[in-house]
């Protein structure tokens, strides 16, 4: 019996050894450092957003107390993401892994390095879901939830699963109370914005809308129960360009459903600055207009 | 590749499945949902008392229906409740022993934490004892099950379960910010002899014992 746990204690120890050499400190606020996770390309490091509180002088410490310069990429509040570049080094990239290779009950282990030497944390996968949209607006590919204790400065460490690679981002800012994993294809997806434009594009229409309930026939015809009324539209807005009115009833972008306003928000989401098919509803009659998107600000 | 982590991993998300089947959603007209558990078949469900304060009560199944709740008793002292719903062939969870559960043992935990449907949490037995330091004292000397798991709003009423995923105990309440606390399984079997009473537990007795 001892056997086993005395395998088990060291199988958990080899997982943390594993990871160990892409699990950095990240001082840039006061007081408490924070996490950070060396990412598949040279030199870029992932930390959470708001750990990040300075853009000068932001200081990057590897597994044996050596110190970096690192300038900051950009950052995505919404997904509580910041991507790093160290000035003059590199890193041992972590190996990554897709969520989908943990259920709900499985073993994980979260690790930081707050302080020099990596700390960790054993818990369970508590939850796991499809995509959803943080507070915040931003879009994460899967609801990871877990029950590991997130010890102060672990935000932007890893989730390692007992394959010793890394699941995704630890981070305890998006919703409180609870540990939350920003997954891998999150990470990827943001990062290679952020390597790319600095920023997250998001696409803009430069309306205000609300859920409206569609007539009966419209109702039953199109399969969807509500459409978003335009309650308002701003001059000179890529809706105006594209002939969009006020009053008008939202029912579909590029053939995906507008039933609510989150709806609009995730269609919006990548298509900053490429054209789109938008069908509404006007003195109902269903027309449609192809519409310019812009980059939201 | 660590096989022994990866063997486990596999066990918990059996006991994860077994058990989430039994796991239910109770509701009243107020906002949120407690936890319960099927105990029988025939729609017998435990739950936590203070989860059910409300009068119009319904019991959301695994399978997505949502079915209307009788109280066959409700017990504030002993923080339980049980429910009956017109439903057949429920799968029932597999009542354990909360006597041999030794501090140090595996244990989880499922719920619907925040709102969280199915959320598992999971931890060792601190000690079966009805005098903890943090936990408050219940009613008749009764028991605690104090556990190293993070119990949150949601998940109050529904199954704590050992290895084999057998129902130990109910989850409660929190005592402090990282001891979980749950009402031992003894308890319930006393609770649902007093409920039931003799004759009734007999004919479903195949969960009693």
């Amino acid at each position: 019996m001892s056997d086993v746990l005395t395998q088990l204690s060291e199988n958990m120890a080899a997982v943390v050894q594993a990871a160990e050499p892409s699990i950095v400190r990240i001082e840039a606020r006061r007081r408490i450092p924070a996490s950070g996770v060396a990412w598949k390309d040279k030199g870029i490091v992932i930390a959470a957003h708001h750990t990040v509180q300075q853009e000068e002088g932001i200081g990057v410490f590897g597994p044996g107390g050596e110190r970096w310069d690192a300038e900051l990429v950009g950052r995505d509040p919404s997904t509580d993401l910041a991507v790093l570049r160290l000035k003059d080094g590199e890193l041992t990239p972590a190996e990554w892994a897709e969520a989908e290779s943990v259920k709900v009950g499985h073993l994980v282990l979260a690790v930081g390095r707050p302080g020099r030497s990596l700390q960790a944390t054993l818990g369970v996968i508590s939850a796991m879901g499809d995509s959803w949209r943080t507070p915040m607006g931003g879009r994460v590919e899967r609801y990871l939830q877990t029950d590991v204790v997130m010890y102060p400065g672990f935000s932007g460490g890893a989730l390692l699963g007992v394959d010793k690679r890394v699941i995704g981002i630890n981070t305890s800012a998006l919703v409180r109370g609870v540990s939350l994993t920003l997954p891998t294809s999150t990470v990827a997806r943001v990062t290679a914005d952020l390597l790319e434009h600095g920023r997250i594009r998001r696409g803009y229409l430069g309306v205000s809308a609300q859920p409206a309930r569609l007539p009966k026939d419209h109702a039953q015809l199109l399969g969807q129960e509500t459409g978003l009324l335009l309650a308002s539209v701003e001059p000179e807005s890529p809706a105006v360009a594209g002939g969009l009115m006020l009053g008008d009833t939202l029912l579909s972008l590029d053939e995906l459903p507008l039933r609510h306003l989150d709806d609009l928000l995730s269609a919006l989401a990548d298509r900053a600055g490429r054209k789109a098919e938008i069908t509404f509803l006007r003195g109902g009659e269903v027309q449609s207009r192809e519409v310019t998107l812009g980059e939201r600000a | 590749m660590p096989s022994l982590l990866t063997d486990l991993n596999e066990a918990l998300a059996n006991v994860v499945s077994g058990t989430m089947a039994s796991l239910v959603q109770v509701r009243d007209e107020r906002a949120g949902a407690g936890a319960g558990v099927i105990l029988h078949p025939q729609g017998l469900v435990l739950t936590s008392a203070h989860v059910i304060q409300g009068r119009q009560l319904h019991v959301g199944l695994q399978d997505g229906r949502s079915l209307p709740a009788k109280v066959l008793g409700r017990s504030p002292g002993r923080d339980l409740a049980l429910l009956d719903v017109e439903a057949g062939d429920l799968p029932a969870i597999e009542l354990g022993d909360s006597q041999s559960l030794a501090p140090g043992a595996w244990v989880m935990a499922l719920g619907h934490p925040w709102g969280v449907p199915g959320g598992t949490t999971a931890g060792v037995v601190i000690g079966v004892d009805a005098h903890l330091p943090e936990a408050p004292p219940r009613a008749g000397e009764l028991s605690w099950i104090a556990v190293s798991a993070h119990l949150r709003p949601g998940h109050s009423g529904g199954p704590l379960v050992d290895h084999a995923g057998r129902l130990v105990g109910i989850n409660t309440m929190m005592a402090g910010p990282n001891v979980g606390l749950a009402v031992p399984v003894e308890d319930v079997k006393g609770y649902l002899h007093d409920v039931l009473g003799s004759r009734i537990v007999e004919r479903r007795e195949s969960m009693i014992v």
